[in-house]
This record gives structure tokens, C-alpha cells and sequence, in this order.
């Protein structure tokens, strides 16, 4: 992370503020408009994705079908979901589209994300130890863990929690890890675990159970075409927040250096710890503007559709304090988080060798 | 239809399974609202049938709620919901037609007046059209007629006359026997709000006598004096009904008392008088924390969410410093201040971050 004197911290804190001000006094009916456009895009995707998936046995029908329900889970999710949680809209003063009541479609508990991610994650965003979004308690993606053997097949891992991730959001609230190292017991997470099984057994029932029963001849047809639009959701989700905060260039920090920290350092911190990649209205759309990671770090609170007209600003804030803008295509942030994974399961010696840019 | 899955239990248990929430009828919404405003289910909504001038300031709202709504009694008052750019904005108030219209014709109206400075009420006057829908609550309120037949007096000011406007017809239509008078206050005569309801049941109506009295036509303001109630017959026996701004409403209960007429024969309801715009320095206030029917009070530039710790309550809560919205929480009334842009909320309900709201005056808070 960039040394910056607290002075400049300062400066930054009041640069960065003056963006977001000038967005919270221009808030209005196009915002309104917007998420109220996506909402009706979802809900037209997932009834129309519903209507034909009974029809798949035709297979052009069968790929719309699981194409629209995939489609609309993932605007659900990314777009909607995540973004009304961080109370991007509670200025609405919409019940429906409010932070604290909002429930998504997918495994994890609104509840549990709300404190795992709204609170854990960005407010300890890659600080090792404190951060659990950063390699899941599952993957080493920095020097700050010891290698070990186990670490040598972590890219079946992340594949594994590729394909199973909202699974794996659902349960990251479990701590098995911490679990497992006994320092906090079962029935401290037996709270958590009940609101798993009733959130998690309600998609499962969904997808899996009720509407492949009542369309009773075509069962098959339609459990595969579900159980299809949740891998497609699951892949692509994956894949956005994985390019959000373990692309190359994006830094861990320790406890120690954020310990008292002010809101200047907190926002440097967001800056470093995130990264962005470009693309067209319809990928921002879809990564539910994840793709502008940085400014949702800095940000989190923003309507997200804001994100590209600020970004400029950031961008222009960050040249002035020297700070790097990490952004690139999708395809080349992606294959730098790919080989981070991969050069991270390799023991430090033979790393350094094969991948010295990752030492 | 959809409302009628509402009702039955367990098609409501499926609805929240299918679509995460306490409302699954609403879900559909954003699709049906384009079809037809009418068919939404997060509210009840009503379509303005037509506006009516008034006053020069005072406008009758027809609405024509869908016919799920439950109606209401005469001097009730309802909470309306409109979005205004992009807010939804919830406000209170009377009915001012007869419960028979709503029986008839399936219409209600509303009679508002500007307030100076007021966000919703000016909206409604510039923007809201025949043809347009607002979101309408369950009518609540127990300023009701009596229910035996007893001689009444009315003491109504301003845009107070609307509860008033209900009953009075509704008492008319039910051929109400026992003496009924209104004193009714008004800036100037081009103020009187219903005029022509008013005059119409004064000369259909026997029993009903109208006092109308112009407080700003002559050079010394006029208002409710002593001899007023004196010229009322039988002004002891009578029921009184209050309704107006608060300078009146106080005016009016030291006279009552003066005339000896017990609390339990006086009824008043609320009025909508916008409050006067605070100083900045002016804040905290008393707290009522409405779950767990706990008041405390605030000095200063404390923030809810530690005034609500002092109390002993534990709300959720995440950064403490306004990112994270884990204590977000319902505002039922009063006016908070945001601590990290110095903005003062609106008086109505609606969700504010604790950690970053300080009380400006009394503060109603879902906790």
C-alpha cells in the first residue's frame, strides 16, 4: 500500500467525499427509474425462464429457458440483491427495496450476508485474518499464509466452490475453519446453522423440488434446466468476485497497519484491496457493477449504476495522489487471478522460480 | 385475485418460499403495474378520479381506491404513499367525504391545502392529475360521530374542517334530530373550504346551524372568544368535536373548560400544521424507542444508535460510522439529523442509519 502522510490521507478522504456528496445530492427519480427498470427485467426473465423451461423438450426452448432463469437470478443477485442490501436505495423508502428487509434469491441468509459481507468484508477488506471473503478460508492467495501441502490442489477447490458457490456463500457465516480449530464451538453457530437450513432448504424446495413436481411429466426437463440457471449463476458470480479483490495488483493488508485507522487510510486501503475490468453496459449490468470494484469499495452505499460516471473522478483522485487505478479487460484480470491460484498452491521455493512477478 | 391468495394461509406459505418474501403477492408487481397501476399489491392503490379547486390554496382529491380496501368511518383519517422524485413519502390525512359516498360510488376524497414548504401537499397541487394512482392505507382514527343522538358543537379551523366535512354529512344523511353547530375559522370568507357542501346542508338541514367567522377581516384578528360558545344553546349539554391548528385547539379547551364541559364529551383529532423549521443548534430531544415502549431523552449531538445503547437496548449495528447499513432502522416521526452531511430528515416515516442520525426535537423510533 502507498505510503501517504496523514495530511494526505486527509486530502484524500476530502477529495473522495466531495465525489460521493455530489452523487447523494443528485439522487432522484433516475435512479428510482433504474433499479425499478432491472426489477422488472428480472421479474420478466424469471417468469418468462419459468413458463418455458416445461418446455424444454424442445431443445431450443430448453437453452432459452435455463438462459432466461440463469439470466435473472444472476440480475437478482448481483444487481439487485447485493446492491439493495448495501442500502443502496433505502433513500427510496421502498419496503420492497429496502437493506434490512430485503431477501434474495439464493442460498445465503439476507441476514447472514449482511453481517459476512456488508460489515466483515468491507470494513476489514483484505486485512488477512480479519477478512474471511479473502480466499474463503479456502484458498492461499498470499505470502501472509503459510504453504502447506493441502495447498497444492486448491485449484480443484476453487472449481469446486465455483460450481457450489452459492453453497459456499451460504456456510461461510459456519467458520469451519475456525471450527475446526476450536475457537468457537458448534453450538455457538447453531443459530446460524438453523438459518441456513430454513434459507437453503427454501431455494433447494424451489428449484429442485416444487416446480419440477408440478409440471410432473417433464420433471427431468425442468430440475436440469434449474438446476443449469444456478450453475450458470454460480460460475459467473464466482468468477466477478474473484476478479473484484485477487487479481494481481490487488494488496493484503495486516492488522497492525489498520489498527485506529482513519477514514482517509480506510479509503486508500479500499482502493488498493480492489480491482476493476472494462467491458460493455451489459457485462457492468450483469456483474451488478462489481466490475467497478474500486469504486464500490470506496462507495459501497452508491447506487452502483453510479459507478461509471464516477469512475472518471476516482480515477482522476487516485492519479493525483499516486495511487494505482487497477483495472484491464475482464480476460486479462481474470487470468491474473487464475494464476495467482494456481502459483499460491506452489511451495514459496518453486513459486519464486516458475512466477517470479508473484513473489 | 391475487389479494384473495393473501388471505388464504397456505398458498401464503408457498408464495414466501417461491419468492423470498413477506409479500409474495407483490412480487409481480413491476410487471402488473405497467398493465394496470390498479392491479399492484404492495399497496393499496387508488386512482385520482378528478382534482376540484377549492380555495386558492385547497384542492379536493377524488380517489377511487381498488375495491380490497376496507372503507372507513366518517372523521377517519388514512395514510396516503406517493413517490416523489424517487422518495416515497408517507403522509396522514382526513377523509373529507361521507363513508355513504364510498358505498355509492366507490370514491373518497381527500382535501388538502398547501402548506408553505411543505413537500407533499405542494406536489399533490402541481403535479397530481386525474388519472394518476397513489398508494392508500387502512383508515384509522377514533374522532367519530356519537353514537346516541346529543346536541354537537363543532370548533373547526382552516383545513381542520375536513373530518369535520365527513361527519356532518354523514349526520345529515342519517336524519340527525338532536342540534348541530359548527364554528367554523377562516382566514378570510374566499378561505371557506366545502363552501357549497356547507351552505347546501345548512338550508337541508333543520338541526344544523353554521357559524362562519373570518379571523383576518378586520383590523384586530379575530378569534374564538368567550361569547362564541355563550350563543350556542344549550352549550353545556353539548358533544364537542375539535379540529384545527394548534393555537385555536388551545384556545378552544380553555374556553370548554371555563364552560365546564368534561374531557370525556370532548373530542379532537390530530392536524397536519407543518412545523416551524428548527435552528441547527437546537439538537436532541426525547426519544421513544416504540418496540420495546421505552423513552429516554437526548442533549446535544448524540447519534441514535448510542442513545439507544445508554438505554440499554442492543439494535444491530455494523461499521458505526455509516457504511454498512446493518442499523438501519424505521423512523415512524419527528425529524433526525444526518451526521455526516448536516441534512435534516423529512417528519414523516422512513428508514435512517442510526449510527449517523442525531434526534432534532422528539424522534419515534421502531426499536
Amino acid at each position: 500500500m502507498k505510503q501517504m502522510t496523514e495530511a494526505q490521507l486527509n486530502e484524500l478522504e476530502q477529495d473522495l467525499n466531495a465525489i460521493r456528496d455530489e452523487v447523494l445530492a443528485d439522487l432522484g427519480e433516475r435512479d428510482a427509474n433504474y433499479i425499478r427498470r432491472v426489477v422488472r427485467l428480472h421479474r420478466a426473465l424469471e417468469v418468462g425462464g419459468r413458463v418455458m423451461m416445461p418446455f424444454g423438450f424442445i431443445p431450443p426452448v430448453f437453452v432459452a429457458a435455463t438462459a432466461a432463469l440463469g439470466l435473472s437470478k444472476i440480475i437478482e443477485n448481483m444487481e439487485i440483491g447485493h446492491n439493495v442490501m448495501h442500502g443502496q436505495y433505502d433513500w427510496m423508502n421502498d419496503p420492497s427495496l429496502h437493506s434490512q428487509t430485503y431477501e434474495w434469491d439464493t442460498a445465503c441468509d439476507s441476514d447472514s450476508w449482511r453481517l459476512t459481507h456488508n460489515y466483515e468484508h468491507h470494513t476489514y477488506t483484505n486485512i488477512i485474518g480479519k477478512d474471511r471473503d479473502y480466499g474463503y478460508a479456502l484458498l492461499r492467495l498470499s505470502d501472509d499464509e503459510k504453504w502447506r501441502p493441502a495447498h497444492s490442489l486448491q485449484f480443484v477447490n476453487y472449481i469446486l466452490l465455483s460450481v457450489f458457490f452459492q453453497w459456499g456463500v451460504a456456510l461461510h457465516e459456519m467458520e469451519f475453519e475456525r471450527v475446526r480449530r476450536g475457537e468457537v464451538s458448534l453450538k455457538e453457530k447453531l443459530p446460524f446453522f438453523k438459518g441456513f437450513l430454513r434459507k437453503g432448504g427454501r431455494q433447494a424446495f424451489k428449484d429442485y423440488v416444487f416446480f419440477p413436481l408440478i409440471t410432473f411429466p417433464v420433471a427431468p426437463i425442468v430440475l436440469a434446466g434449474n438446476v443449469g440457471a444456478n450453475l450458470i449463476r454460480n460460475l459467473w458470480s464466482s468468477t466477478v468476485i474473484f476478479c473484484g479483490h485477487f487479481t494481481q495488483d490487488a494488496e493484503t493488508f495486516t492488522e497492525e497497519e489498520c489498527e485506529g485507522e482513519s477514514k482517509g487510510h480506510w479509503y486508500l486501503r479500499q482502493l488498493s484491496g480492489s480491482s476493476n475490468f472494462s467491458g460493455n453496459r451489459f457485462v457492468h449490468l450483469l456483474s451488478g457493477h462489481l466490475s467497478y470494484q474500486m469504486e464500490h469499495h470506496v462507495f459501497p452505499d452508491l447506487p452502483a449504476h453510479r459507478y461509471p460516471e464516477i469512475s472518471e473522478k476516482v480515477q482522476a483522485v487516485c492519479k493525483k495522489h499516486g495511487i494505482h487505478y487497477n483495472t484491464g479487460s475482464f480476460a486479462k484480470q481474470y487470468g491474473t487471478v487464475l494464476k495467482r491460484i494456481f502459483s499460491y498452491s506452489l511451495p514459496d521455493r518453486v513459486r519464486q522460480r516458475i512466477a517470479p512477478q508473484m513473489a | 385475485m391475487l389479494s384473495r391468495i393473501e388471505r388464504s394461509s397456505a398458498l401464503q406459505w408457498l408464495g414466501k418460499q417461491l419468492f423470498n418474501r413477506e409479500d409474495p403477492t407483490a412480487f409481480f408487481d413491476p410487471l402488473l403495474e405497467r398493465i394496470n397501476p390498479m392491479w399492484v399489491q404492495q399497496y393499496t392503490p387508488a386512482r385520482v378520479e378528478r382534482v376540484i379547486d377549492e380555495t386558492a390554496d385547497t384542492k379536493t382529491f377524488v380517489l377511487k381506491p381498488a375495491k380490497r380496501w376496507s372503507g372507513f368511518e366518517a372523521g377517519q383519517h388514512v395514510n396516503i404513499c406517493i413517490d416523489i422524485d424517487g422518495v416515497r413519502r408517507n403522509r396522514t390525512f382526513s377523509l373529507s367525504s361521507a363513508p355513504a359516498q364510498w358505498n355509492d360510488q366507490s370514491t373518497v376524497t381527500l382535501t388538502i391545502k398547501r402548506l408553505p414548504g411543505g413537500l407533499v401537499t405542494n406536489w399533490m397541487h402541481d403535479h397530481l392529475q386525474a388519472g394518476d394512482t397513489l398508494g392508500l392505507g387502512e383508515a384509522f382514527g377514533d374522532f367519530l360521530v356519537p353514537e346516541a343522538s346529543e346536541p354537537l358543537l363543532y370548533i373547526a379551523g382552516g383545513s381542520g374542517i375536513t373530518p369535520v366535512l365527513s361527519q356532518l354529512e354523514t349526520l345529515a344523511a342519517s336524519d340527525y334530530r338532536a342540534p348541530v353547530t359548527l364554528l367554523y375559522f377562516v382566514r378570510t370568507q374566499a378561505d371557506i373550504i366545502g363552501a357549497e357542501k356547507l351552505y347546501s346542508l345548512r338550508q337541508n338541514w333543520p338541526a344544523f346551524t353554521l357559524n362562519v367567522v373570518a379571523t383576518n377581516e378586520s383590523e384586530q384578528p379575530r378569534f374564538l372568544r368567550e361569547s362564541d360558545l355563550e350563543e350556542v344553546p344549550g352549550i353545556k349539554a353539548r358533544r364537542c368535536y375539535l379540529c384545527g391548528p394548534k393555537g385555536l385547539m388551545d384556545l378552544a379547551g380553555d374556553l370548554l373548560d371555563r364552560q365546564g364541559i368534561a374531557e370525556d364529551r370532548r373530542h379532537s383529532t390530530f392536524f397536519a400544521a407543518a412545523r416551524a423549521a428548527l435552528d441547527t443548534d437546537s439538537l436532541g430531544g426525547a426519544v421513544h424507542f416504540s418496540r420495546s415502549d421505552l423513552n429516554v431523552s437526548s442533549e446535544g449531538d448524540a447519534v441514535l444508535l448510542d442513545i439507544a445503547e445508554a438505554a440499554k437496548l442492543s439494535p444491530r449495528y455494523g461499521c458505526r460510522m455509516g457504511i454498512c447499513h446493518q442499523c438501519s432502522c424505521k423512523k415512524t416521526s419527528g425529524t433526525v439529523v444526518n451526521r455526516l452531511t448536516g441534512k435534516s430528515s423529512g417528519p414523516g416515516e422512513e428508514n435512517i442509519q442510526l449510527c449517523i442520525s442525531v434526534p432534532q426535537g422528539p424522534v419515534t423510533v421502531e426499536l
